[in-house]
């Protein structure tokens, strides 16, 4: 199977996950943002010019399947995207430890983003309070997703591969 | 002499013989009773033939019990696949019965509705845990569009936003950005529905003076065109009247408990039309 191939079963499957099985399972506060993760991996480990395009055509799909406002997610995804690529070049990507930091720092920025884009662009009264009362719960699960990527398999050479 | 010393064996065998016929003859009419030899033997032989005859009965015992062992081995696995196979076939009809009983609600509510409905089912939520969407099967080649309105068998559910061929998405009325003309029942106050997130709304634009109190039914006004008139949205749950301003805070919990949906219902009308 070509790189390309398992990239594209990997975010089909994090869609599916997220949108039809884990909601049965879990309380929505806790729903996880696994394209976000992806996000942050690809962050690590491919090239700007395509990882850029990937972390925007990434947000469109969560976008896509969330909320009404297409391209709110591609730019705050992009936005992360950007400043992690920027700093990655002086960080050890292989950390475990560090992953989990930058997925959670990814998260707060991703919710703060989408929270000031919402409340400056659109009519969504409250959606503020909703976002700041969910962020912890989201935040943590996020983390935690994060701590169990570093255990798939050639993780470590994944990263080391570029 | 020399004539009994030549044919010696075979004298001795014809008494031998001729005897046991006599004993044998004698015994005839006495043939139910034990004699004398015969009690004897069996007195003999009775303590040594007692435990062997035991031990013979328990080896028996010990190879009928290691045979039914296996047997039982291979019955219990052969019952272990009849019972798994049962407990399927017990959720399964389960699982038809509540869809049944689902189905039937909705067919109910679907009778109530002047307008042509269509039945879909959910297939997934929304990525994001502070917008309120869900994803049905169903699309434009079903005839649906943009703006119809969906409810279930307990109330409103919501209303159509994206659609695609084979599936669309629709806005829960608990989510921030929906807005649904809603009455109270009782007493006919009006305002409009607004989604607060938490799974809860808020009937917004209620005046301080209209009559709203906690336990009030809120039903759809059917201004606007989208919900049909009298469609249940929710329960009254919070009555919030302060010092200041021209409304109230009235907080509602919906009628439809979004987290166990499945099945759903379009109405197959635009609020345009």
């Amino acid at each position: 199977m070509t790189k390309w191939g398992a990239t594209v079963i990997a975010i089909v499957a994090a869609v599916v996950l997220q949108s039809s099985v884990l909601p049965i399972y879990i309380a929505s506060p806790f729903k996880p943002d696994l394209l976000l993760v992806f996000v942050v991996f690809l962050a690590l480990r491919v090239s700007f010019t395509a990882g850029a395009s990937m972390s925007w055509g990434l947000g469109l799909v969560k976008d896509v399947f969330s909320g009404l406002y297409l391209g709110l997610n591609a730019l705050s995804f992009l936005l992360i995207f950007m400043v992690i690529k920027h700093i990655s070049d002086r960080l050890y990507t292989g950390s475990a430890p560090l992953f989990v930091i930058a997925v959670s720092i990814a998260t707060l920025s991703c919710v703060s983003i989408d929270m000031l884009l919402l409340v400056m662009f659109t009519a969504s009264p409250g959606i503020a309070y909703s976002m700041s009362v969910g962020l912890v719960p989201h935040l943590l699960v996020n983390a935690f997703v994060a701590s169990l990527v570093p255990l798939i398999p050639g993780f470590d050479r994944l990263l080391e591969a570029e | 002499m020399n004539f009994f010393k030549k044919y010696t064996l075979l004298i001795l065998t014809a008494v031998g013989l001729l005897a046991a016929l006599i004993f044998y003859s004698l015994n005839i009419p006495h043939n139910r009773n034990a004699n004398v030899i015969e009690r004897w033997v069996i007195t003999v032989f009775e303590p040594i033939m007692k435990p062997f005859y035991q031990l013979s009965l328990l080896g028996e015992g010990v190879v009928d019990n290691y045979l039914d062992l296996v047997n039982v081995r291979r019955e219990n696995l052969h019952l272990r696949a009849d019972i798994k196979a049962l407990n399927s076939r017990v959720i399964a009809a389960e699982e038809a019965c509540q869809e049944n009983r689902r189905l039937t609600r909705l067919l109910d509510v679907k009778n109530t509705i002047k307008e042509p409905t269509l039945t879909a089912t959910i297939i997934g939520e929304d990525l994001s845990p502070w917008f309120g969407t869900l994803v049905i099967d169903r699309g434009t080649s079903s005839g649906i569009a943009e703006g119809m309105s969906v409810v279930a068998a307990d109330g409103v559910v919501g209303q159509v936003v994206k659609v695609a061929r084979t599936s669309s998405r629709v806005l829960l009325l608990t989510d921030h950005s929906s807005g649904i003309a809603a009455t109270i029942q009782r007493s006919r106050a009006r305002g409009v529905v607004k989604g607060k997130g938490d799974g809860l709304c808020q009937l917004e634009f209620t005046t301080r003076e209209e009559d709203v109190k906690v336990g009030d039914m809120v039903v759809s006004s059917g201004i606007g065109g989208v919900f049909l008139k009298g469609l249940p949205i929710g329960e009254v749950t919070m009555v919030k009247r302060g010092e200041y301003g021209i409304f109230q805070t009235v907080t509602i919990h919906p009628s439809v408990n979004i987290a166990h949906l499945e099945d759903v219902l379009v109405v197959l009308r635009n609020g345009n039309d």
